[in-house]
Order: structure tokens, then C-alpha cells, then sequence
């Protein structure tokens, strides 16, 4: 007599899908994927900061070289995943000499750390060295946090080495900020005790808020969009496994940066009001004058197109522009259409600015 | 009967079901519909309220934690967390004094010596004319 299988399911499971084992495979294994290959030399340090500068095979064609702002939440690798996918590389490969600013991981020790000791205390000396380092005035370039912080920064030191700003899906207006700005509305969110309560907010519970905008897509979606690629005969799980390592190690935010992040940016609208301050002194974004260029995304659901859509009209450079392209915060700047319909336009509007 | 043992050869040589082709089929057909409702759920005040209330138990969950620990090891006379952490605000703020100085100092001695990346590549040895 024939006995049936206890688990028809996971009998089948284990003898006829090879894919689905592939694919546990590749999310085990993620978290030691390759990433940031480009080999680069440090120029600067201040506690957990770190300035380098990549190196080139050849001398710099371009003279203006770039200097890459990252947001604090996130590792400073996302615009250098992986050789082919790398938008250090394609900078590189266009003639710039690059920079980038990695924050590192905040600690219990940064628990005091505000924004704006990052925009006074850190980045005014990262450009300077880089400057130094490089000869030159720098372009500028922050993504999403790191574009506020490159703008405050713009805005408070007009006579610092910096050449041109750009701008990477980075919210400025807060007035509407979607589903962050409802979550995280007075009232309801508890701020004040985040920041008494925690050193470090950390990057798992920043990663929650993240995933709940789109609770569906970033979890099975996630999965099963590998599941059906692993069909394809070309495809390199690799790249995928680089942005999965990517996505979900983010870093803890120091509880007094977040603290006014929260309060003077989305709840209070400090930045885009004319009404913020740092050191004592008014960030105002009329006060910028340096070519300026904003890329923003349509489908952005972290800088919704309201948080963006007013930047160009309160800058005050007179040399502005903005590319704005279909899709999400991340896709349009490490996706895989960003070497064909971003990549080239910055560089070509540096080109023009060098 | 002929009919039933022709199904029950055919179900013997079907291949097994496959649960991820089946996972797929199911969320083809729903991920729009839970999607829609997951997004409605989300932007309503409600769940903003309700997120900010987990939040405050998640917090006096850690405080609570926290604070017996610091007890405990205050008793055993050993240094807590906050306590490493202050020894660490002390040498950044060390730091800082130092950059301060630096700031001052710099300009007044001139350029910074180049990072070691900044050096430009040595040029490629010259190839031998064969004789």
C-alpha cells in the first residue's frame, strides 16, 4: 500500500522547484554581496565621517570634480554598487575627479548630534579638503537627506569652494509630505520621546517606516519579482543582491538630528518658510546662487512630488534646471534605466557647468 | 472504470504542484486590490494615531529595559551603556577642539600636503625597442 507524503507541498517544494531553492539561496547570501569595488584613498576624517576620494586609472579630464553627499540613514555604496552599476564609475569614466562623504554608523555617543552640526561642523571642512585636495571648487551633489544638508549648506556659506549644486530627489517643501508627513504629524508621533528615550533611532525601525509605504511591493513583491527573474537566462542575481543588502542596512539616526528633522523640517516647514536656523543664522534658500540642476521623481513616494516641485522657484540661482523623470526615489537614480535616462543628462549638464 | 485509472495515470505523471507558481497566480490576481487597501489604510489619521501609540509602548518598553539594566549594573559597579557613551562625548568633543584648531592653524601654513589619491598616476614604463 502506497503511504501519500505528509507535506505534498513542501515534498514538492524541495524535488521539483529548483528555482524557489535558487532563490533562498540568493536572500541568504545577500547580505555578503560585493558592493562600493571602486577603490578609493582616504582624504579626510571626523568621528564616524569618512571624505575619499576615488582614484583614477588616468589624470581628470573634467575640472570640476564632484563631491557626493549621502544621506545619514543609508550606506554611503548606493552610488557605488557594483562594477557596471555604478554611478562613481560612470563619473569617473566621464573624466571627473569624485568625492564622497560616508557618515559611517552613528553610535550611542552621537545622541547629541544634530543636523546642524553636520552642515556646520562637518561639511564645511569635508569640501574644504576636497577642494584642496582636488585644486579646485566641487560640484555639490546631494541625494534625498544629503541633498537637504547640501543645501543648507549652500544657503550658509556662500564663500565656500563650490562650484554648482545639484540635487537628488531631495524634499524641501514639507507642506505636503504624503505618508511620512501624515505618520509623522504633531499630535500623533511621539518625538519628543523618541529623542528622550533613544540614543540612536535605529536603521530597522527607520527601514519599517520606509517599507509601510508600500507594504505589499517591498515585501512579496520584492521576493517574488527575483522569483520570476531567476526564469531569465541572463540575469545576474548579483545586482539584486546588491540592492537587497543595500535596502535593509540602513543606518541608526542620531535621536537630536532626528529630532529636528522631524520637528523643523516636517512638522514645522522651517526650510521652505525661510524660517529655519542653524547656528543663529537664516537658512534661506533665496540665498543660493550657484548653478543649480533637481532631479526629481514622479512616482517618489520618500520626497513626494509636492516636496519637490517647488525647489526650482525658491532658489535663488539664476542659472537653474530640473530633470524630472518616471519613478521611485531609489529607481531613478541606482535602477536600471539610471545609465540611460539620468546618468548622461547630469553629465552633461556638468559638462556645461565644469 | 477505463476512464478513472486513464485520470489516475495522468495525475501520477503530473508534475508535483508548485507552491511559488501557485504563491504567484495568487498575488497576480490580488496585489492590486491589497495594495489599493494597504494604501487606503495607511494614509488614514487613524493608522498615523495608532502608529504613534505602538510607538509609545515600544518606547516605555525600552526606557523600562533600559533603566533596570542601568540599575543592575550601577549595583554590580559596573559602567552602563550611557556611561560608555559619555566617555565617547568627551573624546568627540576632544575632537572637536582639535578641528577648531586646525581651522586656524591651516591657513596660516599653507596648502595641505595631497591625500594619496590625488597623485596622479605614474605613467607606464616606456617599452624596449626590440634590437
Amino acid at each position: 500500500m502506497k503511504v501519500a507524503p505528509a507535506l505534498p507541498l513542501a515534498d514538492a517544494l524541495w524535488t521539483s522547484n529548483d528555482r524557489a531553492l535558487e532563490l533562498m539561496r540568493v536572500v541568504a547570501t545577500a547580505r555578503e554581496a560585493p558592493v562600493g569595488q571602486t577603490p578609493k584613498g582616504l582624504v579626510w576624517r571626523k568621528n564616524k565621517a569618512r571624505l575619499y576620494r576615488y582614484r583614477r586609472a588616468t589624470p581628470a579630464t573634467r575640472r570640476t570634480p564632484i563631491f557626493l553627499c549621502l544621506p545619514l540613514i543609508n550606506r554611503a555604496y548606493i552610488l557605488d554598487l557594483r562594477p557596471g552599476n555604478s554611478f562613481v564609475e560612470f563619473l569617473l569614466d566621464a573624466g571627473h575627479d569624485v568625492f564622497i562623504l560616508d557618515w559611517g554608523v552613528w553610535g550611542p555617543e552621537d545622541r547629541k548630534a544634530t543636523i546642524t552640526d553636520l552642515v556646520m561642523r562637518y561639511l564645511p571642512r569635508a569640501i574644504r579638503r576636497a577642494s584642496e585636495d582636488a585644486g579646485e571648487k566641487v560640484t555639490l551633489l546631494g541625494y534625498c537627506i544629503g541633498g537637504v544638508l547640501a543645501t543648507c549648506f549652500a544657503a550658509l556659506h556662500p564663500d565656500a569652494p563650490v562650484r554648482n549644486l545639484i540635487l537628488f530627489t531631495t524634499p524641501i517643501d514639507f507642506a505636503d509630505a504624503g505618508q511620512f508627513g501624515m505618520w509623522t504629524a504633531k499630535g500623533s508621533f511621539p518625538i519628543h520621546r523618541i529623542r528622550d528615550t533613544l540614543d540612536v533611532v535605529p536603521g530597522e525601525l527607520i527601514d519599517v517606516g520606509a517599507k509601510m509605504l508600500n507594504p505589499i511591493g517591498s515585501t512579496m513583491g520584492t521576493y517574488l519579482q527575483l522569483y520570476e527573474r531567476l526564469g531569465d537566462a541572463g540575469f545576474d542575481p548579483r545586482g539584486w543582491q546588491a540592492m537587497y543588502r543595500w535596502v535593509n542596512e540602513g543606518t541608526p539616526f542620531p535621536s537630536a538630528a532626528y529630532h529636528q528633522w522631524i520637528t523643523e523640517f516636517y512638522q514645522e516647514n522651517k526650510l521652505s518658510k525661510g524660517k529655519l536656523q542653524m547656528d543663529g543664522r537664516p537658512v534661506r534658500l533665496a540665498a543660493i546662487t550657484l548653478p543649480f540642476l533637481s532631479v526629481a521623481a514622479l512616482s517618489d513616494t520618500i520626497a513626494p512630488r509636492p516636496t519637490t516641485s517647488k525647489t526650482l522657484s525658491k532658489v535663488g540661482s539664476r542659472d537653474k534646471s530640473e530633470i524630472l523623470l518616471e519613478g521611485g526615489h531609489v529607481g531613478i537614480v541606482v535602477g536600471r534605466t539610471a545609465r540611460a535616462e539620468l546618468w548622461p543628462r547630469v553629465t552633461e549638464w556638468l559638462k556645461r557647468h565644469d | 472504470m477505463t476512464k478513472q485509472k486513464a485520470k489516475k495515470q495522468e495525475a501520477e505523471t503530473m508534475p508535483p504542484p508548485d507552491p511559488f507558481e501557485m504563491w504567484r497566480k495568487f498575488y497576480d490576481a490580488n496585489e492590486t486590490a491589497w495594495t489599493k487597501a494597504a494604501q487606503e489604510t495607511t494614509s488614514s489619521e487613524a493608522f498615523a494615531e495608532m502608529q504613534g501609540r505602538m510607538l509609545e509602548t515600544f518606547l516605555a518598553f525600552q526606557k523600562g529595559a533600559r533603566d533596570a539594566m542601568n540599575t543592575q549594573l550601577a549595583t554590580l559597579n559596573l559602567p552602563s551603556r550611557d556611561d560608555v557613551a559619555r566617555l565617547g562625548e568627551l573624546i568627540l568633543g576632544l575632537e572637536e577642539k582639535i578641528d577648531q584648531l586646525d581651522d586656524r592653524i591651516a591657513p596660516l601654513s599653507g596648502k595641505r600636503k595631497p591625500s594619496a589619491s590625488s597623485a596622479r598616476p605614474k605613467a607606464a614604463p616606456r617599452r624596449k625597442r626590440r634590437s
